[in-house]
């Protein structure tokens, strides 16, 4: 049975993993701007899933800029799987 | 400074799943595909199929030529539409890719590959007005797929954001060309 994930349990890497879910990779700073929170924080959450093998980053150029894109990896993406389940059946135990 | 809106309970389940499903939802919604990509797309496979079909028919060294410049002109279209995505919304979505480079859905490869074969047949019997007929409507039936995938991804992104790596689709466009050379060659 799936259980809580601790790493992606705090709602704001809940929300980082569950964006990634809808591309195969994204601009740092389009995830920025999507999550509304500083780099800074978007950095410590990245490498935070980075060394648990939830995500991957590269470096890239987008209009002539050095960029970072990140993507989520099968593990994380299975990690949100069960965590969501997790949750989910929380929500059915509470209603 | 952080100024998360969704900022919520995170004792609440409810609260946190919704939160971040707002997140991915307001990703998708934002996305935005090149500008006339559909047309340009169906343009581009009818011109493709109607090459193709040309080629295949026309067993000499003209018919291999015309075949290939096809399959250039649809490769570049296809891997210009896929830049112009990346670049105007900071995103790579492999399903894009499938569906543009490879049609994988049911509607675009049903329509494809009809077209295909009755535009070939239309070549080896010199009905070249059934060729271009047929090759519009494999254009028209590809983008149509093309369109139904993208409505279907931003009702649920996370279903339909995955597909075939751009490594993989390099080298299916190259067995495509080698497939398109060996059938002409055969025939």
């Amino acid at each position: 049975m799936a259980e809580l994930d601790p790493l992606i349990h705090a709602p704001a890497r809940l929300q980082v993993v569950t964006t990634l879910s809808a591309v195969s990779e994204a601009e740092f700073a389009t995830l920025r701007a999507v999550l509304e929170v500083s780099d800074s924080v978007l950095s410590k959450h990245i490498s935070a899933l980075a060394a648990a093998g939830y995500v991957r980053s590269r470096k890239g150029v987008r209009a002539g800029r050095r960029t970072t894109w990140i993507g989520l990896t099968s593990t994380g993406r299975e990690a949100l799987r069960e965590h969501v389940a997790a949750l989910r059946r929380l929500i059915d135990m509470v209603d | 400074m952080e100024s998360n809106p969704l900022a919520q309970n995170s004792d609440d389940p409810s609260s946190v799943l919704a939160g971040a499903d707002q997140a991915r939802k307001r990703l998708a919604a934002g996305l935005r595909l090149p500008t006339g990509l559909h047309p340009v797309l169906a343009a581009a496979v009818t011109v493709q199929v109607g090459t193709a079909a040309y080629g295949v028919a026309n067993h000499a060294a003209p018919g291999l030529v015309v075949a290939l410049a096809g399959v250039a002109v649809f490769l570049g279209v296809a891997a210009l539409a896929l830049y112009q995505f990346r670049r105007i919304n900071g995103v790579r979505v492999d399903g894009l890719a499938s569906q543009i480079i490879l049609g994988s859905g049911a509607t675009a490869t049903i329509a494809y590959v009809g077209a295909f074969g009755a535009a070939t047949w239309a070549a080896f019997e010199s009905h070249w007005w059934l060729v271009a007929a047929a090759a519009v409507a494999g254009g028209v039936g590809y983008a149509f797929g093309a369109l139904r995938w993208w409505h279907a991804y931003r009702l649920d992104p996370a279903a339909h954001a995955g597909g075939a790596s751009p490594r993989v689709l390099a080298a299916l466009a190259a067995l495509a060309c080698l497939g398109l050379v060996a059938l002409m060659v055969a025939g």
